[in-house]
């Protein structure tokens, strides 16, 4: 539990340098629900194979090092409600905010765009703020 | 070699998500929950992705395309807006609910299980139809009366299907100050003619510029008006043809080389119409 932290950093210098690789070779920013719905609504046009193939590695990858080095424990809660209402918010939130964790949270703050930064701060609020109510107020999760 | 550099990407991105617990829900749920037993871990991955992405950043700030020669994304000025917040709160809703975001929702469907995909087909589902419910928020919110359709392809330029000289107090209460017609009298009846919609927006105070397009014809004179009316507007451009699209066309080669291909195509297709045959034309013209 200690090594926690270190397991995050090392992790989160593989998502940054991902980032900055889609940059710097691709042009275009790495944000998850930006490149997922622009493939599942049809708006990638010509920029649909390279999304598609950004999304096939991103779900292929952890897929087999799960299977050959074990561990990926997600403890997803198993009501589905309360995931049917949780992947609802989550895809109409991302495309009407126009970005997530990855594409407003690490793209945009890095890049100290103020976007980035409200719609960071905004999503961070609320979440703390339905995790108190949810789990402390309701019982619910 | 540009899905190569696209795969290649989404496998680092997979491997940190992994590797720093973000797909545990566990996890993010700790990090978001103050009140209880708040784990630090979230703030140790978004630093440390934040750090590479941010020479990055000054890397790009000094040239002018990627590696591939794509011209790197420009910001986005629409800045903060109510549509920002809303999704960002909506977001954050549902993040803490089941405590899986869009990057760790992927990342995690191969050995997630079925609760994972469960999650992943209604956050796909909400993704298809999100432009239809902003779309119907915008409409709600729009002044009585009003049966419009205003499609804001930016915070700037909204486009629409033919309007009546009535929507124009709407179209004014919702903050537009120019009006282009892009609709030639001879496929209209006589009270939809130009003259009848440049006298009403005039009385309004609102700018009208008249600027027909035949279908299918759209010459350089169409494109140069468009842009000059854009250009001379105090405030946001609302223009109407029949359907939207010819107004839409006009405004993506008038903005040829000013914004990527992709953007000029992607937008209109969000509200249905399909520009990918300009895709040659959009992608020629020179930057800047």
């Amino acid at each position: 539990m200690q090594i926690d932290w270190l397991y995050g950093l090392i992790g989160g210098l593989c998502i940054g340098t991902a980032a900055a690789l889609y940059l710097l070779v691709n042009g275009r920013i790495m944000g998850a629900s930006g490149i997922l719905g622009d493939v599942v609504d049809g708006s990638a046009g010509r920029s649909l194979a390279e999304k598609a193939s950004f999304l096939a590695a991103l779900i292929a990858t952890p897929a087999a090092l799960v299977w050959v080095f074990g561990g990926g424990q997600t403890h997803a809660t198993g009501n589905w409600a309360v995931l049917v209402v949780a992947g609802a918010l989550v895809g109409l939130g991302t495309r009407m905010a126009n970005g997530c964790t990855s594409g407003h949270g690490v793209c945009g703050i890095s890049r100290l765009s103020l976007r980035g930064i409200v719609a960071t701060v905004f999503y961070i609020l609320a979440g703390g703020l339905v995790m108190a109510l949810a789990r402390h107020g309701l019982g619910l999760i | 070699m540009r899905n190569l550099a696209a795969a290649l990407s989404g496998a680092l991105f997979g491997t940190g998500l992994l590797l720093s617990g973000m797909t545990d829900t566990t996890k993010v749920q700790g990090w978001l929950d103050v009140f209880g037993d708040w784990d630090p871990t979230l703030a140790f991955v978004m630093g440390g992705a934040m750090l590479p992405m941010a020479i990055a950043w000054r890397f790009a700030a000094r040239r002018e395309v990627s590696a591939l020669g794509t011209p790197f994304p420009p910001r986005n000025r629409s800045g903060v807006t109510a549509k920002l917040v809303t999704g960002s709160v909506l977001f954050g809703a549902g993040w803490a609910l089941a405590g899986l975001c869009p990057g760790p929702a992927l990342a995690s469907l191969g050995f997630g299980g079925v609760n994972g995909a469960v999650f992943l087909i209604a956050m796909l589902a909400a993704m298809v139809a999100a432009p239809k419910a902003s779309r119907w928020l915008d409409r709600l919110t729009a002044p009585k009366g009003s049966t419009m359709d205003i499609r804001a392809l930016t915070p700037t330029y909204a486009v629409s299907p033919q309007i009546d000289p009535e929507d124009l107090p709407a179209i004014k209460a919702a903050g537009y100050t120019t009006v282009i017609d892009n609709r030639p009298d001879g496929e209209i009846p006589p009270h939809l003619h130009t003259e009848v919609m440049e006298d009403a927006a005039k009385a309004l105070g609102l700018t009208f510029v008249a600027n027909p397009v035949i279908g299918g014809a759209m010459t350089p004179e169409n494109v140069a008006t468009q842009r000059a009316a854009i250009e001379a507007a105090s405030g946001p451009v609302f223009a109407y043809c029949a359907s939207g699209n010819r107004s839409s066309v006009v405004w993506a080669v008038a903005h040829a080389g000013l914004r990527p291909a992709d953007e000029l195509i992607g937008i209109p297709a969000r509200f249905g119409y399909q520009l990918e045959h300009l895709r040659p034309l959009l992608e020629a013209a020179p930057k800047g």
